[in-house]
């Protein structure tokens, strides 16, 4: 009984031993392996934006391990699905960095998402570069390791606001939102703007979450006699919208935002959707940027998953290429702090497809340039502005 | 008054997409006495074979017409031989969750065997624009109000005077005389589901012709469920009614209270219209013996 | 020998527990619990406060559903006033973390006699409606009422302190969990001995003879709805806690619905059953995914793009089987086992 016992604490001791022996590296990093964590909505309607950054982060995961790792350690990249549910996501990041043991993450869901974590990935210290949904709560007041790569949704609204604005003076305005914090960070934004250049509102409206007609909304704004109009839905309400707009014969300019500017959309809109103005701080798939991205991307993506590209795979490749140069500027033994401490140091990282990023002490936000766009009907394309 | 019409045609086109669903769910608790939670989500499914239809085969309306047709007879007869019929005689609330286990299997598929991307079908009919004066009307926002109204007269007619209407009035009334009296109880049911699918999915398919296909289209089903109480739950006729309605209060309700008025419109609608009928518009009272 | 079960008082009927083994057990198991934390890595510790946070509030569903046989499927409408009374409360007016518990609770409840005037006349499905209705409803009220709720925006929520104790960390959190989930579950248990059980499960069975026996259908249908809110309040505070950020978005449709999958799958009308399906529907995705990792590499090869999707399918089909073989749930199951044991060899 008392040998028992005596093996008993020796192994208890041991594996005491070991984990302690464990903690002094970070988690996540072997000899030959570096672990990156990520949680996406990758099941359900917004698998669109979930399955697209995650693909971008597998194009720039693929493309260092094919150029032989992190000074020699390749890249393991740990995905969960969090299906858009907030309780899944904090359970998401929880498994990635618990069981998993991941080094760093990159992600991270929706902004509502983004920002249930935020208190999670504070506790765990572990160096984080989000890309999917940039909103301010995420960098202000900024913290030690959560960096973020893109432009707040206010400060897009506010470009395309001043844009439009400029080029049509003196005209009447429509704004429709969802009603959720994505559409309230717009609303804000377009706010600012009005207040600024004293723009004549004729319409604003509030449209709830997952609602597909968009009837009465439309012919309101019809009535309101609004010549501009910034259409605040995402994917499948701006399409429906366009469509009203097309049928209620009336043809104002028309403004949208990133995360409905995916090529799939013209399409679906028809003649209605050519000409409209969208706003963006990453490159259109149709220019030389984009063309170069996409032939990267054929050569390092499984066949299947090159549909699924859109413009998260840009934003999520760039986060993805700012986290591994952070790392692979640590040398033979990367930390967490060193890692943090690289990817302030950030400067000028080059992705050939949106600005250089930068980040700086205090600085965790990358504030990307942005650039208007508008689209094609013949080509289904967006096209810079100049 | 040409605001007030548009408001009530657009009401009317997306109300009968709501009503015909409903009446998918009608008919299948008439006839089994269960709420198919599934209902929005084999819509859906219906829809995205229409377009898959639509893309492969031909484009043609009377092709992709069958084809959907006969996609969601088999659809349904499928789900109820292999998922509802084993729960024959169970508890009425582990049959009705088992169409919850359903319904999240359907909505998984979409994304594995589709994608998560929108996509518009065409059949090269529905999308025109027809104007009478000011106001605009689509094709197939028009076809979608007379198909509802053939269906509602179709519908009435067959449970008045077929004889496999009369069974399936005689299962929904009282399932053991029926046996009795030599109707197939289980045929019955196949029936109702098949019967329910090709009403919903010709929603569904409209649906995609006037707007999108998603992986979001099954919440079509959260819409018209609320319209099969209006109507009554065992009423057919009457759910296909109360689509209609609650498309042209959400659409009124968007058009002078504003758009966020919409959603909670119909639901103030119908639990007024409750607190008068509880059983809903044109659904039987329960006569409730000790 | 043990013979069959007979119990010859009213008071043996009504007893929480019949025999000693069971209080036994069920330290072993509190024990076990408070335990946990400290054997637990912190994923595994967020099932177990997911489980505790739902056990509360199937537990309050199923007074409403379970006992008194009023269907609701909006009860996420509850969760949600819950955690924003509490988030208000709390994190906006800085007050006492136990007020905000306090507030969490009383306000569902008062929402609940809105919601549950309907009841009084409808019934069934008629009625399931309208808390479907009051839950879309009462998402637009807290959207449009910005000045109290800062609308859309939501609000951040900070675990509570509560005396000079902090339950800041994981382990503390789950004891304060675990500590409502132990008082919500003596709370039913309690309620289905009393009066108001007994005249619940009575208006289940039957209305119109419950009625008859001289209970006062109205007040008691009321008084289901008040608990049943009440309970399912608390429990979307913990959940806002959890989630530390409380907003409309984080309360989807979908958990209504899996509130009554619980419940259904666990057994309708039991607590036991309430808790042992919130274990197994919470940790089912787990086990799909556990089943998952054992193929990986196979599915990952056929299915590039569609696996996740796969899992969620795997999700669906292992309930339809589920009831398929076990249709009076969890609890049957339970019951099955239990006799079996007693009665081994005989059947009976």
């Amino acid at each position: 009984m008392i040998k028992y016992l005596a093996t008993a604490s020796l192994l208890l001791a041991g594996a005491f031993l070991s984990t302690s022996l464990a903690l002094a590296a970070d988690p996540g990093i072997t000899d030959t392996e570096i672990v990156i964590g990520d949680v996406e909505p990758l099941t359900g309607p917004p698998a669109l934006l979930g399955v697209a950054a995650s693909i971008g982060h597998k194009i720039a995961i693929a493309e260092a391990n094919a150029a032989g790792g992190i000074n020699g350690r390749k890249i393991k990249y740990v995905l969960e699905d969090d299906g858009y549910v907030t309780a899944r996501t904090i359970q998401g990041v929880k498994k990635v960095t618990d069981v998993d043991k991941a080094f760093a993450m990159l992600g991270i869901s929706g902004s509502g998402q983004s920002i249930a974590v935020m208190p999670l990935l504070e506790k765990a210290g572990i160096p984080t570069v989000i890309d999917v949904a940039p909103v301010k709560f995420l960098w202000e007041p900024p913290r030690k390791n959560v960096f973020v790569v893109g432009q707040s949704y206010e400060e897009g609204i506010i470009h395309l606001v001043n844009f439009l604005a400029e080029k049509n003076p003196g005209k009447k305005w429509g704004l429709i939102t969802q009603d959720d914090d994505y559409g309230v960070t717009v609303r804000d934004g377009f706010d600012t703007v009005v207040k600024a250049r004293k723009l004549n509102v004729v319409y604003s409206g509030n449209y709830k979450k997952g609602q597909q007609d968009f009837s009465s909304d439309m012919l309101q704004l019809k009535e309101s006699g609004a010549e501009v109009f910034l259409a605040g839905g995402i994917i499948g309400e701006n399409i429906a919208m366009m469509k009203e707009l097309e049928k209620l014969n009336i043809k104002p300019v028309v403004g949208i935002f990133w995360p409905g500017r995916v090529e799939p959309v013209l399409k679906l809109m028809g003649p209605a959707g050519d000409g409209i103005y969208a706003v963006d701080y990453v490159e259109p798939f149709a220019g030389a940027a984009g063309k170069a991205f996409l032939e990267k991307a054929k050569g390092l993506l499984p066949e299947a998953e090159m549909k699924g590209i859109n413009r998260y795979s840009m934003t999520g490749y760039a986060a993805a290429k700012v986290l591994i140069s952070a790392i692979e500027r640590c040398g033979k033994q990367p930390t967490w702090a060193c890692t943090i401490a690289e990817l302030e140091k950030t400067k000028n990282v080059e992705t050939g497809i949106m600005a250089p990023i930068s980040f700086g002490p205090g600085v965790r936000f990358s504030n990307q340039k942005l650039q208007i766009m508008q689209s094609e009907f013949s080509t289904l394309s967006f096209k810079p502005v100049n | 008054m040409q605001y007030f019409m548009q408001l009530l045609i657009s009401g009317l086109a997306i109300g009968a997409i709501y009503g015909l669903i409903a009446m998918g769910f009608a008919v299948i608790y008439k006839s089994t006495g269960l709420v198919n939670f599934a209902q929005g989500e084999m819509t859906m499914i219906t829809a995205y074979i229409a377009w898959t239809i639509s893309t492969t085969v031909s484009g043609n309306v009377v092709v992709v017409a069958l084809g959907a047709i006969l996609a969601a007879v088999v659809l349904g007869l499928i789900i109820e031989r292999v998922v509802m019929r084993p729960m024959l005689g169970e508890p009425v609330f582990a049959t009705v969750m088992v169409t919850i286990g359903l319904a999240v299997i359907l909505r998984s598929s979409i994304n594995f065997i589709w994608d998560a991307y929108p996509h518009g079908l065409d059949v090269g009919f529905g999308r025109s624009i027809v104007r009478v004066g000011p106001i605009g009307v689509r094709t197939g926002q028009i076809a979608v109000i007379v198909t509802l109204l053939v269906l509602l007269a179709a519908i009435w007619a067959f449970f008045r005077y077929s004889k496999i209407g009369v069974a399936m009035r005689a299962v929904a009334a009282d399932d053991r005389t029926a046996l009795l009296m030599g109707i197939s109880a289980t045929r019955v049911h196949a029936l109702a589901w098949a019967a329910s699918s090709v009403i919903a999915g010709i929603g569904g398919v409209f649906f995609a012709l006037s707007y999108d296909l998603s992986p979001a289209m099954f919440q079509l089903g959260l819409k018209a469920f609320p319209a099969t109480i209006l109507g009554g739950l065992d009423a057919v006729l009457g759910s296909g009614v109360g689509g209609l309605l609650i498309g042209i209060t959400e659409n009124l309700a968007g058009g002078y209270l504003g758009s966020g008025m919409k959603e909670v419109a119909g639901f103030a609608m119908i639990i007024v219209v409750l607190m008068i009928r509880p059983f809903g518009i044109f659904g039987e009272r329960d006569i409730e013996r000790v | 020998m043990r013979t069959g079960d007979f119990k010859q008082t009213y008071g043996e009927l009504v007893t929480l527990v019949d025999s000693p083994p069971v209080w036994l057990w069920s330290a072993v198991l509190v024990a076990g619990l408070i335990a946990a934390p400290f054997v637990l890595n912190s994923y595994a510790l967020s099932f177990l406060m997911i489980i505790l946070i739902t056990v509360v509030g199937t537990l309050g569903l199923n007074i409403l559903t379970g006992y008194t046989g009023l269907i609701s499927l909006g009860h996420v409408g509850f969760l949600v006033t819950g955690a924003y009374a509490y988030a208000v409360l709390v994190s906006k007016y800085q007050m006492h973390p136990l007020v905000g518990f306090l507030g969490a609770g009383v306000v569902p409840a008062l929402a609940s006699l809105i919601v549950g005037a309907p009841s009084l006349r409808l019934k069934g499905l008629y009625l399931a409606i309208t808390t479907l209705a009051f839950s879309f409803i009462i998402n637009t009220v807290i959207l449009e009422a910005r000045w109290l709720t800062n609308g859309a925006r939501g609000i951040s929520v900070q675990r509570p302190e509560i005396f000079g104790f902090s339950f800041d960390s994981d382990a503390a959190f789950t004891y304060l969990c675990l500590g409502f989930a132990v008082l919500t579950l003596f709370a039913t248990l309690n309620i289905r001995r009393s009066r108001a059980g007994r005249a619940f499960v009575a208006i289940r069975d039957n209305d119109t003879a419950a009625r008859v026996m001289g209970i006062n259908l109205h007040a008691y249908k009321l008084f289901a709805f008040v608990t049943s809110a009440f309970i399912t309040g608390l429990a979307g505070a913990l959940y806002g806690i959890y989630l530390s950020f409380v907003s409309v978005e984080g309360f989807p449709f979908l958990l209504s619905i899996e509130a009554l999958a619980i419940l259904i799958v666990g057994g309708l009308g039991s607590a036991l059953g309430a808790v042992l399906g919130t274990i197994l529907i919470v940790l089912l995705p787990e086990a799909t995914r556990f089943v998952f990792s054992l193929f990986s590499a196979q599915i990952d090869a056929v299915f590039t793009t569609g696996a996740q999707e796969l899992k969620s399918m795997l999700y669906g089909l292992v309930i339809i089987l589920f009831l398929r073989f076990q249709p009076r749930g969890l609890v049957g199951a339970w019951h099955d086992i239990r006799r079996m044991w007693v009665n081994w060899p005989l059947r009976y």
